[in-house]
């Protein structure tokens, strides 16, 4: 990395370590008179600190909007390209597109496409997901031949004949409750603060530039 | 608790974290990274993509920039840069998949930087759905018949769908790695991925793939902070039990703790 380059990595790094810390202390301590005491001006001064926050997320809703016009250039771009190779299927996206498009502009607000499309494939595709989970969930021991394995497909056999109305599987609606009750929530739980714990790590190392994005 | 009570444990928690991270590096020298055998399969796949000169495909899934799955998408980026770093000396670059538009640029960027050479933005895959996309995950199916990827590393965001993106690359014996952060999406990942990261795995992923201190920072400062709060809910846990039971003295409680304090001490030395 020539020195150029790396004036440029610090200074994105600074940059981003500013800006991530002005619109953290910006949401922290704007828009709450109450930090302050509720002393006079404090209100104002509040109202202050939550201008930079503010200002920077409207930023970040802009920069959106135009990182999905950018999707859909290299969405073109790709499919474009793949037509040329002769893909069927891009044609059909690039057909569809175009036909989308063309529906918009000359019957804003009509959804007959929407439903007549788009909802009837998705609901073909989550008929298929369902067997897809049913199949993959039987070559689950396949793949963890141990006691982790054998307790998820337990757990699975349980929750699924519980659901069965029949008269014969009802005490596996107590199990079933209990299941979905203390462990399955246990470990929900568990599963999520880890990722928010992680969330926190991964963001502070943002905010000190240890990010490779800024690093280059 | 109140709004001002709660943005200033916010800020101590954050605050907390960076001094963490700092003390951290201390620790690093000293403790070994426990094993994740997820991410041990990496060079093999990587190897063999270089090896039958066929892509390794990236996915994000819905986790973008702007959004509250920022982190994760951060973290899979810092992934994908090592996995990409490693695929460097084969001849097909990395393919990289996301449903978030504002993932393309960094995408964009990670490819460019990890992969040292002329980049090619077909190979990167704007697939422009919302979370839980059932058609996102059928254009990946088709991503697996035609690309014929050498394996599938797909850490992001995901729900129930990921089951039709596993399963194609199974039929099709193309091995897989899979972490989410949403709860459906880390079950099917479980039952159907050969590899899967189970929650803060994925962010301390970075470590284990490469050489870098920093990332190793990361991993510590994690087990640090889930130390401490599994001691706050065990504590938390013995104190509903001295108000449920009036016998439970607290000179008991106190040597009950001491004793599950010095089994976790010896527990984490012989580890």
């Amino acid at each position: 990395m020539n020195f150029g380059q790396r004036l440029g990595s610090a200074f994105a790094a600074f940059v981003a370590f500013a800006v991530g810390v002005i619109t953290l202390l910006s949401l922290l301590l704007g828009d709450n008179p109450a930090l302050f005491n509720n002393q006079p001006g404090s209100e104002r001064l509040a109202e202050l600190l939550a201008v930079p926050g503010d200002v920077l997320l409207r930023l970040v809703v802009i920069v959106i909007a135009l990182s999905v016009i950018i999707g859909i250039a290299n969405l073109l771009y790709v499919h474009v390209g793949r037509v040329a190779r002769g893909k069927v299927y891009s044609g059909a996206l690039l057909a569809s597109f175009a036909v989308t498009i063309y529906w918009h502009l000359t019957r804003q607000g009509d959804p007959s496409l929407l439903e007549a499309v788009q909802l009837p494939i998705e609901s073909s595709l989550a008929a298929l997901l369902f067997v897809t989970l049913v199949a993959g969930a039987s070559r689950v021991m396949q793949k963890r031949a141990d006691v982790w394995g054998l307790l998820f497909v337990a757990v699975v056999v349980i929750v699924l004949l519980a659901s069965v109305p029949l008269a014969e599987l009802a005490p596996l609606r107590g199990w079933r409750d209990w299941l979905m009750r203390v462990p399955v929530s246990a470990g929900a739980r568990a599963f999520l603060l880890g990722i928010a714990l992680a969330t926190v790590v991964t963001g502070v190392r943002v905010l000190l530039g240890q990010d490779r994005s800024y690093r280059g | 608790m109140d709004e001002t009570t709660l943005q200033i444990y916010s800020g101590l928690v954050l605050l907390a974290t960076a001094l963490l991270v700092y003390a951290a590096r201390l620790l690093r020298r000293r403790r070994a990274q426990r094993r994740i055998a997820g991410l041990e399969r990496l060079p093999a796949w990587t190897g063999c993509a270089i090896e039958t000169n066929r892509p390794l495909h990236l996915s994000f899934g819905s986790a973008g920039i702007g959004g509250d799955n920022t982190p994760l998408a951060l973290a899979g980026n810092e992934l994908f840069h090592h996995i990409i770093a490693g695929a460097d000396a084969g001849d097909a670059p990395p393919m990289l998949s996301m449903s978030a538009a504002m993932s393309l640029p960094l995408a964009q960027d990670t490819a460019r930087r990890a992969w040292n050479r002329d980049g090619d933005l077909t190979r990167l895959r704007w697939l422009p759905s919302g979370r839980r996309s059932l058609a996102f995950a059928a254009a990946l199916t088709d991503t697996a018949r035609t690309e014929e990827p050498a394996a599938h590393v797909l850490a992001g965001s995901f729900g129930p769908e990921l089951a039709l993106i596993l399963d194609s690359a199974e039929r099709r014996g193309q091995p897989s790695l899979a972490a989410s952060d949403q709860l459906a999406g880390q079950a099917v990942a479980y039952a159907l991925a050969d590899e899967a990261l189970i929650g803060e795995e994925l962010f301390a992923a970075p470590a284990y793939v490469a050489d870098d201190g920093r990332a190793g920072v990361d991993a510590i400062v994690m087990d640090l902070w889930r130390v401490f709060m599994i001691i706050g809910v065990t504590i938390a846990l013995f104190a509903q039990f001295s108000q449920l039971l009036p016998e439970f003295s607290w000179p008991l409680l106190a040597a009950g703790g001491a004793v599950l304090l010095i089994l976790g001490v010896v527990g984490y030395i012989r580890r």
